[in-house]
């Protein structure tokens, strides 16, 4: 049997069902805890938080992967109330959203340091909360090229995904080819990779996703729903059937087995106003209608939702 | 909190709140209490048991008051470990005014909302912002994260990179003064790479120089000779904080014998009004290495060692208690 580390502890993978890759309870940049215009009361982060994940379990959801590094936010305690009460899986990770949030102490490290810290989150667990991560964060920071934090942070991913083996997701998929020489140095299969955020607006020019795909890592269109018809779009939306027919354009070359999809969403963010209008459930009320409205059939979907996600989140020993 | 008659007199403020400033005693005022580098927080091999960091701070913060201490001034800002329900705690337990302060430095320590913030492209934090978050930790109080805002913030305090200002702490400098001047309280700089410069800086904006503490003014690498530099830091009118009285094996610092002439001849040249004497020690430290020099060092140690090298009573008790309470004092 394979299994994952959610926060409430291992479940199997034949249990993860409809599955949420790339999401968020509440994100922010270290150090926006200290700015009091983003608080909110404990009242106010469940009463957003509780009814999308209600909704989301509705619909047939039943496992979040939140990526919400160390340094921004992240709440294991939280996440296991979350699970507990909502009956979703959270899987939560361990890593950096990018170089540029990790804090003082870890952007000091070595990459022997931060593989343990990682080895220790997935193995032993996240502080006291006896929660272990399912999944390793890493990213590249802002500025489009990877830093050299960035690059030891990666390389300390990969060695904690070969130790324990559970896979890495990445913020961003440009400037790959660093990112490709660490994961052969380390003797990680790319399998075990989804380069993310491959389709955002600001990005997916600048992402080669044949490069990423030939070289066997998986490829994340992950931020469906951050539409330029928005009423108030972020900087990296995208329009909205633009993405569609960039999606469709790699399942037609065969990609589908690479792909994997996700709304990078917040619950309830926390050091940013969020994008209003933009929740997990856009999976279920807007992505999976446009792909039927295109052509995509129900084992397609059923294999980008259910079947991918749980080969790569099953860890591999 | 008991409320002291404090009308006429001017006050500073502490985590319990407003004290009248002829009350605070013996001031160690460039110390650290829990100091935590920003990140160790969440780190797996670093404990951060409550009970145990109390308990040690507890006991060092026990031993400045039976030497004489009453007021210690926790100066690593707001992000290094501040912990005000703890700090207010250990005040109200020992009887040792305890001053927090608010700001944040060097560029290294920042967390990402201030370097890389989620706009396109990520423009770091300009100096009016910086002026606006450490002004309400004066005017609205001491925020633990998340949760509510506390007692006011006592100083603003911020740090520059050694190898030289960086554009961003050039935005904290100018932050934390415009604060300084808009709330009252003092600013302390520690420099980076010239403290000359960086008191102009400071100055720029029109913050009066009596209301800023430039701090390490024993190191070595001072641009200029440590003595020379200190002089003019206060022939411009700022605090000369001489912070670093107990470390003596650092090629990086003055030795105490240095630190003792350098005091005397502050005083020789009509500066008395302005030192700050200081140990720079760390209560408890999280991700760093661990300083255990006692708060009390400068007071039971170094001030009987000047008066033995011919600092007047007088003086001494202007450094120890009277050039505190009138940099700390809310104006
Ligand atoms: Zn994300």
């Amino acid at each position: 049997m394979t299994k994952v580390n959610t926060v409430l502890g291992p479940v199997p993978v034949a249990e993860l069902g409809i599955v949420a890759i790339h999401e968020h309870i509440g994100y922010g940049m270290p150090g926006s805890e200290l700015d009091t215009q983003w608080w909110k009361t404990p009242e106010q982060a469940y009463e957003e938080t509780v009814p999308k994940l209600r909704k989301f379990h509705e619909y047939g959801g039943r496992t979040f992967v939140d990526v919400t590094g160390i340094c921004n936010g992240r709440d294991p305690n939280y996440y296991q109330a979350l699970s507990a009460k909502t009956g979703v899986n959270i899987v939560a990770c361990t890593g950096f959203v990018g170089g540029d949030t990790a804090l003082a102490h870890f952007a000091r490290a070595s990459v022997d340091y931060l593989a343990q810290v990682f080895i220790h989150e997935i193995t032993v667990g996240i502080g006291n909360t006896g929660a272990k991560a399912g999944v390793i964060k890493v990213g590249v920071s802002r500025g489009g090229k990877m830093t050299e934090l960035d690059q030891r942070i990666y390389r300390a991913a990969a060695r904690a995904a070969v130790v324990t083996g559970v896979p890495i997701l990445t913020h961003l998929a440009i400037d790959p080819k660093p990112a490709v020489a660490i994961f052969h140095e380390e003797g990680l299969d790319l399998d075990r990779v989804l380069f993310g955020h491959a389709d955002d607006g600001l990005n997916a020019p600048i992402t080669p996703h044949d490069y990423i795909y030939d070289q066997g890592g998986r490829i994340g269109f992950d931020t469906f729903g951050y539409d330029l018809e928005l009423p108030d779009p972020p900087f990296w939306g995208r329009k909205r059937a633009e993405r569609m027919a960039h999606f469709k354009a790699l399942l037609d070359k065969g990609y589908l087995d690479k792909l994997m999809v996700g709304v990078d969403a917040n619950c309830s963010p926390l050091g940013w106003p969020g994008v209003k209008g933009h929740t997990v459930n856009y999976l279920f009320e807007d992505m999976i209608p446009d792909m039927k409205a295109i052509g995509i059939d129900d084992d397609t979907i059923h294999h980008l939702l259910v079947d991918s996600p749980a080969e790569f989140l099953g860890m591999k020993n | 909190m008991t409320d002291t008659p404090t009308a006429g007199r001017p006050t500073v403020n502490t985590v319990l709140g407003p004290v009248p400033a002829d009350d605070l005693g013996v001031v160690a005022v460039h110390e650290a209490l829990l100091s935590v580098l920003p990140g160790a927080q969440y780190a797996p091999d670093i404990s951060m048991d409550r009970a145990e960091i109390y308990e040690a701070l507890e006991a060092k913060v026990i031993a400045f008051r039976q030497a004489g201490g009453r007021t210690i001034v926790d100066s690593t800002g707001m992000f290094h470990g501040r912990d005000l329900t703890l700090y207010e705690a250990l005040s109200r337990a020992t009887g040792v005014h305890i001053v927090a302060t608010t700001g944040m430095g060097p560029e290294e320590k920042l967390g990402g909302y201030f370097l890389t913030p989620q706009t396109n492209p990520p423009t770091p934090w300009p100096a009016e912002k910086f002026a606006d978050l450490f002004a309400r930790e004066v005017t609205e109080g001491m925020v633990v994260p998340r949760i509510e805002r506390r007692a006011a913030a006592g100083m603003v305090t911020t740090v520059a990179d050694r190898a030289g200002m960086t554009p961003t702490e050039e935005s904290l400098f100018r932050g934390s003064a415009r604060a300084a001047a808009q709330t009252g309280v003092a600013v302390s700089i520690r420099y980076g790479a010239d403290a000359l410069a960086e008191l102009d800086v400071v100055l720029d904006e029109r913050l009066r120089p009596d209301r800023v503490l430039v701090g390490d003014l024993d190191r070595t690498d001072a641009a200029g000779d440590p003595g020379q530099v200190a002089a003019a830091v206060a022939a411009k009118g700022a605090f000369v904080g001489i912070d670093h009285v107990g470390l003596n094996e650092d090629p990086g610092y003055l030795t105490d014998a240095q630190r003792a002439a350098l005091v005397l001849d502050l005083v020789a040249a009509g500066h008395a009004d302005k030192i700050i004497l200081s140990g720079n020690a760390i209560g408890v430290a999280k991700g760093l290495d661990a300083y255990d020099l006692p708060y009390e060092h400068v007071l039971a140690t170094f001030i009987p060692f000047l008066q033995g090298e011919g600092l007047s009573d007088e003086d001494a008790r202007r450094i120890l208690v009277d050039n505190p309470a009138r940099l700390l004092a809310v104006r």
